[in-house]
């Protein structure tokens, strides 16, 4: 039962990416509907492979003893992150269909978002660690394709290119620790390596965990390879919500939390996580801050709430990060879908021409700003529950001054949350043009996502029960019910930290009369401004890599009698090591 | 043993005929009596499974494909000159080919006169059906692929047809 | 030291695979590099069933002989459609004039 549905949750989005791009581009409409039915039908199976969640290898695809059993486990963090892909990516093909209406090459545009969703659910369950680089990548490749969907632009393309190069670092970290986990153990079942992390040298294992780390933090965005992911807004507004909140940053969260039990006790690791989540939860929200670009604003706020997540990792309380990550990819999905009707109805991305909207687009106003509670941690809302979980997770586990300066950016996200809300809904309207609220299809995936930023934390005791001890034996994960975990929350440092929120939403009320605040730091809101001078190294090693390319297709010749020569003379180097070996 | 030594010597001489000659068309042909010789080869080994099916396919489909295609491209021998001159090429295989040579004929040859040992595993129909069962069925894949250039290499020839009744209809 | 039966097959095989790679090194007419290709692999087909002999196996390295066929078709099929599209495309077979992708 499980091996059929996680077969079908991979092989359905694959499916129909092939039927929608051989469909042809003629068809549209024929298009859209296919491609809403068959990410539908995947999520459709993901959660009913959440009933059959265990920690039992589920399916096994025997490929010969090279690359060892292709395995997949649907256990309780594979299957939740599925969910989540599937779930969150078919509500982003649906606010597509509008979206995207009248746009050319859909058949490139879906084929790519359904193979991504199929990457994504297979990443997640997969138990073979080369196996889970190869969906690693795929996805890479997808984002890639989808970054510079519209490739007659070339800031699309150099956002797109920029991605794939820096996530390619993730890779590489990724496919070391694939290398050496089966240099040493000889099998590359993950499930192994969790099972007894002693069981290699202490020195490999800390060489695994730290190029995990990296590759993590390439693919979630975080310091110091924070900057591709403001420049990946230069994509269509439903894959900026698939990429942010379904599948692609996810992958790194998931990537740690996996890991965690094998990788706590490797000196400084955990140490090493904290400090990456805070930075990156730190500058994110700053340049967020100063940042005029509505996508780009919640790109960062994106950034820094992966750096929440990451932060939660390192202190050990995998279980808060992960809650976190399901109220952030509700929300999230959300605010980026909320905000591609803005983009769509207004035509500009810049928060400094709209303004005054909420009148004209009152239903995308109501759910945007339920979002951006959220987001903000405001009570009731499910950003506030899993926050407060972090920072108490925080306060327990992590030196105090973490701790201060987890909150600080609490506060600073709490800041430019109404910033944003309150230039592109409130004050006077700039923009001129028929504006008009979000279509019938956005309004179909808007609903769902804002019902579920006002219940998802009612999930919480389910949540624990499913990332248990019952399904995955490594995590230490204890269930409880929803109200003991939510008793948990009200306490004492909730109400600091609710004051601290506050604290942001008045800081903004009373811009005016801080002036000379915003004065004495305008130097930081220059360097945020420039990215904490990051941006510059990010792009220093993107055209290093374009040069060295550049440089290389010299051997490129192109002339097939120059190849082949190049293949003998291999083979002859080859012969005559031998030789001489022997 | 003779036999196989003569056998051997027409598939290569076969093959390098089929690489200097000047026409495309008995390029294709000699290909084809390499293709038929190696065929035999492989029944002397005791493979008739694969050698029937080498013989009709390699020997024959296949040949049928080079005429056809030869009709369509035209067969006009081009006189060039290799890209990297013919005496570093010749070298190079030489060096490639005694080398191997040296590690895989020599010791084959040190066991002195031995013979082909019997076959001892199971039958051609288990073993394609029951050991290789995902590779037989991902040739699907590729012959699916193969349907594809076959559309391409037809494609043609429909295009010329069809051209000259489109430019009838317009002006109607 | 002296030719054995086997050793009279292995000589063939590398003969076969000698003439497809020089034939790569030299040849400039896509349809005779298609040619090419023909051969070396049947000096690679050759060499499974032969290795299959030799091990004990002959009936497993028919099967992969049998892949290899199926593939080396495919490759005749499409390398020669690629081949006379090239030709309706470029008015030649020549395949200096097929580096357009580089310039």
């Amino acid at each position: 039962m499980a091996a059929t549905l996680i077969l079908l949750s991979i092989g359905l989005p694959w499916l129909g990416a092939l039927v929608v791009w051989m469909v042809g581009d003629r068809h549209e409409k024929i298009q859209h509907a296919l491609a809403v039915a068959f990410s539908l039908a995947a999520g459709v199976a993901a959660v009913i492979l959440l009933g059959s969640a265990g920690k039992e290898t589920a399916l096994t695809i025997p490929v010969g003893g090279v690359f060892g059993d292709f395995t997949f486990v649907a256990d309780g963090l594979g299957v939740f992150l599925a969910v989540i892909a599937t779930v969150i990516g078919s509500l982003a093909v649906i606010f597509s269909v509008d979206y995207m209406h009248g746009e050319h090459q859909l058949g490139r545009y879906y084929a790519f978002v359904l193979f991504f969703i199929g990457a994504m659910v297979g990443l997640v369950l997969t138990s073979n660690l080369l196996l889970m680089f190869v969906f690693w990548e795929i996805t890479a490749l997808c984002s890639y394709a989808l970054i510079a969907f519209h490739n007659d632009d070339p800031k699309a393309v150099a956002g797109g290119v920029k991605a794939l190069i820096i996530t390619q670092f993730g890779g590489v970290g990724l496919l070391l620790g694939a290398v050496l986990l089966v240099s040493t153990t000889g099998s590359y079942d993950i499930n192994a390596l969790l099972a007894s992390p002693s069981s290699i040298p202490a020195g490999t294992l800390a060489v695994l965990a730290y190029g995990f780390l990296v590759a993590a933090a390439a693919k979630s965005a975080q310091f110091p390879f924070q900057t591709w992911l403001p420049d990946a807004m230069e994509a269509p507004t439903p894959i900026s919500a698939l990429i942010h909140a379904a599948t692609m940053v996810n992958a790194g969260v998931y990537l740690l939390a996996r890991f965690f039990p094998a990788f706590k006790d490797v000196p400084g690791w955990t140490e090493a996580v904290m400090l990456v989540g805070l930075v990156t939860a730190l500058m994110a929200a700053i340049m967020a801050v100063v940042s005029n670009d509505l996508k780009r604003v919640l790109a960062y706020s994106t950034v820094s709430q992966l750096g929440y997540m990451v932060y939660a990792v390192g202190t050990g309380v995998v279980f808060a990060s992960q809650f976190h990550l399901l109220s952030h990819s509700v929300f999230k999905a959300l605010l980026f879908l909320g905000a591609g009707a803005v983009i769509h109805s207004v035509g500009t991305r810049d928060m400094r021409e709209m303004g005054g909207l909420g009148k004209k687009m009152p239903f995308t106003r109501v759910v945007f700003i339920i979002g951006a509670l959220a987001l903000a941690g405001l009570p009731i809302l499910n950003g506030f529950w899993s926050k407060e979980l972090i920072l108490e997770a925080g306060l327990k586990h992590s030196p105090i001054w973490m701790y201060i300066l987890m909150l600080v950016g609490a506060g600073i996200t709490a800041f430019y949350t109404f910033r944003m809300v309150w230039m592109v809904f409130y004050g006077k309207p700039k923009a001129e043009g028929h504006i008009h609220d979000a279509g019938k299809a956005m309004k179909v995936a808007l609903a769902p996502l804002a019902l579920g930023a006002l219940t998802t934390w009612l999930l919480a005791g389910p949540f624990s029960k499913i990332l248990g001890t019952e399904t995955l034996p490594y995590h230490n994960i204890h269930a409880e019910s929803t109200w003991e975990i939510l008793g948990e929350v009200i306490s004492l440092p909730t109400l600091v930290a609710l004051g601290v929120v506050a604290l942001g939403l008045l800081a903004w009320w009373q811009r005016d009369k801080l002036g000379g605040l915003g004065k004495a730091l305008g130097w930081l809101g220059k360097a945020a401004a420039a990215s904490f001078g990051f941006e510059a190294i990010n792009r220093g090693v993107v055209k290093g890599t374009q040069g060295a390319s550049n440089g290389l297709s010299v051997t490129q010749t192109g002339l097939l009698n120059w190849n082949v020569l190049g293949i003998v003379v291999a083979l002859v180097i080859l012969f005559a090591v031998l030789a001489l070996g022997a | 043993m003779y036999l196989y030594i003569l056998i051997g010597a027409g598939a290569l001489g076969c093959a390098i005929m089929a690489i200097i000659a000047k026409k495309l068309l008995s390029s294709a042909i000699w290909l084809a009596g390499t293709s038929a010789l190696v065929a035999l080869l492989i029944y002397l080994l005791g493979a008739p499974e694969v050698a029937v099916i080498e013989l009709s396919v390699g020997a024959g489909l296949v040949t049928v494909l080079f005429v056809f295609a030869i009709n369509i491209a035209g067969d006009e021998p081009i006189k060039l000159r290799a890209i990297p001159p013919r005496w570093l090429s010749g070298i190079l295989i030489l060096f490639a080919i005694g080398l191997l040579g040296y590690f895989a004929v020599v010791p084959l040859m040190e066991l002195g006169a031995v013979d082909l040992p019997v076959s001892m595993d199971a039958d051609f129909r288990s073993v394609l059906w029951q050991e290789r069962n995902l590779d037989v069925l991902l040739q699907v894949l590729i012959i699916f692929t193969g349907v594809l250039g076959m559309m391409g290499l037809l494609a043609e020839g429909h295009k010329k047809e069809s051209h000259p009744a489109n430019e009838e209809e317009k002006p109607a | 030291m002296s030719m054995n039966v086997p050793s009279v097959f292995l000589i063939v095989v590398i003969g076969l695979l000698g003439v497809g790679l020089y034939a790569l090194l030299t040849v400039r007419n896509l349809i005779k590099v298609v040619v090419a290709l023909q051969i070396l692999v049947k000096g690679a087909m050759l060499a499974f069933v032969l290795v299959g002999r030799l091990t004990g196996q002959v009936n497993l390295g028919q099967s992969l002989a049998l892949t290899v066929i199926v593939a080396d078709t495919i490759v005749a099929v499409v390398g020669l459609t690629l081949a006379v599209q090239v030709r309706r495309k470029f008015g030649s077979l020549d395949i200096k004039d097929l580096t357009t992708l580089k310039r």
